[in-house]
């Protein structure tokens, strides 16, 4: 008798989820042995982390304002994953949407509840003419949407540092790096978290139910599923590319439109803050389904709640990129790993004649 | 006027030198049928490296051999994780870059704005160098230009177009069920010339802190390693297309440097979008134009594709 491991072709969810626990413990862990190596109490560390997050008021109410942003762009990656396209642009597309919603704040006076949704409009469709040239590309000439998506990240945060050191900086106060404060802002719910964080969550609810339960969202399961198969069966592949495609950069930039309007209050460079990048991680955790962006931008969100907590421990915030990066790596190994079973092959032994044929 | 365009020249060249290292290396990747999207992260790495190496030791030579070296090792955990273990190579690249971008920012936080105190210094060619407007350019620059964009695609194109081995790795990248049913070692090759690519990203990290932008700073590699993953489709996974390609956003990036110097009527951070827009027209305009370029230009047909021996 000899043990292999074969190669499943599919692996069940629950064996799935059990492998990526323990990547994300494993990634957790080399984490905490750097930490360690590098001079700091771990536990000291896990305890501040835990009381920063889900341990006090303030906590709970920074993990909503990550998770607004998170749920958005996380979706808008998962939307076009759903097609077998990488919006890797989710960052670009969240500074056009941020610059959209400026534009209207800061130049177009009126009562706040017609500002707001001309803001999100404008920022949605900012966003959406952000991503139209690499869909237009990727739908009717396949050009790879990874790089032309990734590389719009840099245009879009230059034309924002721009702005806001440039035409549109604060002649109020004369802060160099920002704009003026905008004049109306998103209410706030909680303590500091605003409307858009339910907004955000009920439409993480409505894309689960558009992909799942609708004509649409099947036919874009099947166009990312099999191309060809899908246009032999009539469904116009390059038009529901296109569609996903702007429907992932307005996501992106709602998000855009949230943190500007809700939480930061004003146009400055940097302000996307990695929420594009990590919508990336985000939308990996969550496989495709839009329900499971709840609880991968949790974690995401939990995450960068931490590295708060590390930066006041003298270590960079890019510190929490690497981690999330360790995080994605390990998940991607495991993902593999979990395929494989181990098999026991037998040798065929011959059997006594007699015995096989006195069976009935 | 002449002085500008020497200047502009020579510009060109140091830039384009970063981004032709770094499009050779994932030449190297592409054509054994891995995507290595993690190039950002290896030349972030490979640029702290080297800055930390050259303020321990003021060797260039040692800056860029240990930048190189970085690169590697990180290609190598890549390696083991899409060709050995067969993950999902998007997935995997994209943490090398989250990694390497997070983590060169993390050990190089005490060296933020330290000038690099070697960097590679000019070596003249005599007589050529003397050349009006090229010779400067071309003759007059630091030993590392010469390589880049000479000895190594020269030594690249050599071994993939006209030996035997060169002609096992392209099959690897093409048909890799195919290659191993002929005996090749697909796993050995795949892992090997990843790890190559990623020290030559490395390289193209250190190349920077070392001549062009002699000084570290998050963020410093800015976008250039995908800009260089980019020239690989542009390139048509050549070496010495790469090559060329890398010199041509060299030009753009001095496009850029003079008008700011000139001070045209254009804002700065215009002129700075400039080799991005660049690159992304760059693989959008020819396919559209040219239709035949998608042929001419195509990938390795096994590019991004793990290679499991038992499933076929």
């Amino acid at each position: 008798m000899a043990g292999t491991l074969q190669r499943q072709p599919t692996v069940t969810p629950a064996r799935r989820l059990a492998w990526r626990a323990g990547a994300v413990v494993t990634a957790l862990a080399i984490t905490t042995l750097f930490l360690a190596l590098s001079g700091r109490d771990p536990r000291l560390l896990a305890d501040l982390v835990v009381r920063s997050t889900v341990g006090s008021r303030f906590g709970l109410e920074d993990l909503a304002l990550f998770l607004t942003p998170l749920l958005l762009t996380g979706a808008a990656v998962t939307v076009t994953g759903r097609i077998g396209v990488w919006n890797i642009g989710a960052e670009g597309q969240f500074y056009a949407g941020a610059i959209g919603a400026t534009a209207i704040g800061l130049f177009l006076p009126g009562p706040s509840w017609l500002l707001l949704p001309l803001m999100a409009a404008s920022g949605i469709a900012c966003g959406m003419g952000w991503i139209l040239v690499p869909a237009l590309a990727r739908a009717y000439a396949g050009v790879n949407e990874i790089i032309t998506t990734l590389l719009l990240n840099f245009v879009a945060g230059l034309l924002t540092t721009y702005l806001a050191v440039g035409p549109w900086h604060d002649r109020v106060t004369g802060a160099l790096a920002s704009t003026g404060r905008l004049p109306v802002r998103i209410p706030e719910i909680w303590g500091v978290v605003h409307w858009g964080f339910p907004i955000a969550l009920a439409i993480v609810l409505g894309l689960a139910w558009l992909t799942t339960r609708t004509r649409w969202g099947y036919q874009i399961t099947i166009g990312g599923a099999n191309e060809q198969a899908a246009r032999y069966a009539g469904i116009p592949v390059r038009a529901r590319i296109l569609g996903v495609m702007l429907l992932s950069g307005g996501l992106a930039a709602l998000a855009g439109m949230f943190e500007v309007a809700g939480t930061v209050h004003r146009l400055q460079g940097g302000l996307a803050n990695n929420f594009g990048y990590f919508g990336i991680v985000v939308a990996v955790l969550a496989r495709g389904s839009c329900l499971n962006v709840l609880p991968a931008a949790l974690l995401m969100a939990f995450i960068l709640n931490a590295g708060i907590v590390l930066q006041t421990q003298q270590l960079t915030s890019s510190a929490v990129l690497a981690i999330t990066g360790l995080v994605l790596f390990m998940i991607a190994i495991a993902d593999e790993l979990a395929h494989y079973r181990p098999v026991t092959i037998r040798p065929v032994t011959p059997r006594p004649a007699t015995s096989a044929e006195a069976r009935p | 006027m002449i002085d500008l365009l020497t200047g502009m020249l020579s510009t060109a060249i140091l830039a384009g030198g970063v981004l032709a290292l770094a499009a050779l290396g994932e030449v190297l990747a592409e054509r054994v049928g891995v995507t290595n999207l993690g190039v950002e992260g290896l030349m972030s790495m490979g640029a702290v490296v080297a800055i930390i190496t050259v303020v321990a030791t003021p060797n260039p030579w040692l800056g860029l051999l240990a930048a190189t070296l970085a690169g590697a090792a990180g290609g190598m955990a890549f390696a083991f994780a899409t060709v050995i273990v067969r993950a999902n190579q998007v997935l995997c690249g994209l943490a090398v870059t989250f990694l390497g971008l997070g983590l060169s920012a993390s050990i190089g936080h005490d060296y933020a704005g330290v000038p690099s105190p070697a960097t590679f210094g000019r070596v003249p060619v005599p007589g050529l160098s003397a050349l009006p407007v090229i010779g400067p350019a071309f003759f007059g620059q630091n030993v590392p230009v010469y390589l880049i964009y000479l000895v190594l695609p020269a030594a690249a194109h050599w071994v993939m177009f006209h030996t035997r081995h060169g002609l096992a790795m392209r099959a690897v990248g093409e048909n890799p069920a195919a290659a191993d049913a002929a005996g090749l070692p697909v796993t050995a090759l795949r892992f090997w010339y990843v790890t190559l690519g990623a020290g030559l990203a490395g390289a193209a990290g250190g190349y920077l802190t070392l001549t062009y932008v002699p000084v570290w700073s998050e963020g410093l590699v800015a976008g250039r390693g995908w800009i260089a993953l980019a020239l690989v489709i542009f390139a048509g996974y050549r070496p010495f297309g790469a090559t060329l390609s890398g010199l041509l956003f060299g030009l753009i990036t001095a496009l850029s440097f003079v008008g700011q110097a000139r001070n045209w009527p254009i804002a700065p951070a215009f002129l700075n979008m400039l080799p991005y827009l660049g690159t992304i027209a760059f693989i959008i305009v020819p396919v559209v134009v040219w239709h035949r370029m998608r042929r001419i230009m195509a990938a390795p047909a096994a590019l991004g594709v793990p290679y499991h021996r038992d499933v076929r």
